[in-house]
């Protein structure tokens, strides 16, 4: 009975349930949108391996009288290497970016990172084709290079580059002795296979010199030790670099952990506000509920007037214009369920996250517009279940 | 939404107990600081199967008396005492459920459902009732062909005659078998040939199944087929006859 008094007004009834519809979905949505962003997130930086610290030159620090940053040097990395227990590797990386160019002339622009064999390592690079350059090549300063699959495909296409010669910026003609796997983009959205890696030594003599590496990749000896390897790191790169106990740190320490946390802690308030935002559009649907079942109340006096004069009791009238914002609500909040996995999967799938949506959301936010409903559903019913079947009457 | 009726209530009136008894009724409505009498003291009673015919001016108190009959609103004093038990001070929950399981109702202008058929219409009260469905069903071919509307069953009210509009509302006050039937003005707004068959149903459903009928009516002639006219000023009962 109470479809059929809804199908009466099948626009009317359509506006109602859009509005707990878009309620319910947005609430799964903005939190599915929330949880997905972070998870992409960590499932980036963990495949850098939690156990890494990474030191860049220059402080953190904007005060007035830092004075400018010293470069991170070969001597930094020389007493690291010397002098740290709890340090497993220390790469250092020089970083340019310069033109790629192929013999039949394709140029690619890419980041050079002049490093050493250890670097696919702490950065568990796979490959693709090849490998990594090795020791020899270090020493020697071997003209060979690895490329990322970005850089690959720019210059090579589908043919295999191994073996093949590139140009890197004006002086440096170099072999391809590998082809790291594709590592896919970062969340903000950055090519994380736009890369060329020589050996350090070969950029040195070739590439010019930069002014000190443009970051130290460390790994402590174990996650138990992450963060005395943080302390000891800080220790020896202030004695290294002369710093008094005064002086604030020349150079930022970073770990994907900071990232992680960071990204944790964002995603947590940005979730609680797009809930919050959600929420309150949920409230917004089941105040349409109200809003409708009221009009209808007033409408439908007579009706409620002949149901009471024949006997409908003011519990039996109460129950079915409960019914009725029940329907509504059910309506709503099942079309709110299939929007807000909809378009949470539309996203994710868009901007490539882990798929999201937590049936825990999903329950929650169905259950509460169903309850939302009913409880504005509630003032019309009542206001109902109370006229006086003589004065309904008399109202056409 | 099932209410089984309780026995006692069901019991067939004998002749000892009256339909219908009121002692001392009396209503007045509070108007602000005023209070209005609408009805000054009523006596009555009824019995089992008469035909009363009410009659009066406007403003003679007759439609409150009726509402009062129905359990549609109460006295302010006197006493109403339905089939032997007292109905004067229910509740809202309890004057409901005598209506629906004693009282049937005509209406001057039939007060139908518009979007319902009138088997839908017919069988609202059952549904109250907690009837289940293929009772219901059964049951409106029933009270259709007992008003002689079994050809109209999937018809909606815009569909049907304003006769056969108040064919259906009889049927509908019939299905949960009342011991007491309350026509207000059910000629009203017909016709007088259309009217006159509605007046010769009620008078076979009286004479037929010994039905209780009080008829309220501004017209002589329907009220001369009772047997038993009372006609009613200023909130008295004036005169009182039986055939």
């Amino acid at each position: 009975m109470a479809a059929r008094v809804l199908r009466r007004h099948p626009g009317r009834t359509l506006l109602t349930v859009l509005g707990l519809a878009i309620g319910v979905g947005a609430f799964i949505a903005m939190v599915s949108f929330a949880e997905g962003a972070r998870r992409s997130v960590v499932r980036q930086f963990e495949t850098l391996g939690t156990n890494l610290l990474r030191v860049r030159p220059g402080s953190r620090a904007r005060a007035e009288g830092v004075r400018p940053a010293m470069p991170l040097s070969d001597a930094d990395v020389r007493l690291l290497r010397r002098e740290a227990t709890t340090l497993a590797l220390v790469v250092p990386v020089a970083r340019r970016t310069l033109a790629v160019t192929t013999e039949a002339g394709r140029v690619h622009r890419t980041r050079v990172d002049g490093t050493e064999p250890d670097y696919a390592r702490i950065a568990g690079l796979r490959f693709a084709a090849g490998g990594m350059f090795d020791a020899t090549d270090l020493g020697t300063s071997n003209r060979v290079c690895v490329l990322g699959v970005t850089v690959a495909r720019a210059l090579f296409g589908e043919r295999d580059p191994l073996g093949e010669r590139v140009r890197i910026g004006p002086a440096l003609p170099a072999r391809v002795v590998g082809v790291v796997a594709a590592q896919g983009r970062t969340t903000t959205g950055s090519d994380l296979d736009d890369f060329v890696l020589v050996p350090r030594t070969t950029f040195a003599l070739f590439l010019g010199a930069t002014e000190g590496y443009s970051s130290l990749e460390v790994r402590p000896r174990s996650a138990a030790l992450f963060e005395a390897a943080r302390h000891e790191l800080t220790t020896l790169l202030r004695r290294s670099h002369g710093l008094g106990p005064a002086e604030p740190d020349d150079f930022t320490l970073w770990s994907p952990e900071d990232t992680i946390r960071a990204a944790e802690e964002t995603s947590r308030i940005l979730g609680a506000l797009l809930a919050a935002i959600a929420a309150i559009s949920l409230l917004v649907g089941g105040i349409g509920i109200m809003n409708i079942q009221l009009v209808s109340v007033s409408e439908r006096t007579h009706e409620i007037g002949i149901r009471a004069a024949i006997g409908g009791s003011p519990a039996q009238i109460l129950r079915q214009f409960l019914a009725e914002a029940l329907l509504l609500a059910l309506v709503g909040a099942t079309a709110g369920v299939l929007l807000g996995v909809g378009s949470s999967w539309i996203v994710a799938h868009a901007m490539q996250w882990p798929p999201s949506v937590s049936w825990r959301v999903v329950a929650l936010s169905a259950g509460f517009g169903t309850v939302v409903g009913v409880l504005f559903g509630y003032v019309p019913a009542r206001r109902a279940a109370r006229l006086d079947p003589i004065v309904a009457l008399r109202r056409e | 939404m099932r209410e089984p009726a309780p026995r006692s209530y069901r019991a067939p009136s004998t002749a000892l107990v009256p339909a219908v008894e009121l002692r001392g009724l009396v209503k007045t409505y509070d108007e602000g600081e005023l209070s209005v009498p609408v009805l000054r003291g009523i006596d009555l009673c009824i019995e089992p199967g008469e035909f009363v015919s009410l009659r009066g001016p406007s403003g003679s108190g007759k439609s409150t008396l009726l509402n009062i009959l129905g359990c549609l609103d109460r006295p302010t004093a006197g006493r109403y005492v339905l089939g032997g038990t007292d109905v004067s001070a229910l509740t809202r929950e309890e004057q409901a459920w005598v209506r629906l399981h004693h009282i049937g109702f005509v209406f001057q202008s039939f007060h139908l459902l518009p979007d319902a058929t009138a088997a839908e219409n017919v069988v609202l009260p059952l549904f109250y009732a907690g009837v289940r469905r293929a009772e219901r069903e059964r049951r409106a071919r029933e009270l259709l062909e007992r008003v002689g509307l079994a050809h109209r069953f999937d018809h909606v009210p815009s569909r049907l005659s304003g006769g056969e509009r108040q064919r259906v509302a009889i049927a509908r006050a019939l299905a949960c078998r009342p011991r007491l039937l309350l026509a207000d003005e059910p000629t009203g707004a017909l016709d007088s040939r259309t009217g006159a068959s509605i007046l010769e149903l009620l008078l076979d459903l009286h004479r037929r199944e010994r039905l209780t009928i009080v008829l309220v009516t501004h017209d002589p002639g329907v009220a001369e087929a009772a047997s038993r006219r009372i006609f009613m000023r200023d909130g008295r009962i004036e005169d009182d006859a039986r055939a």
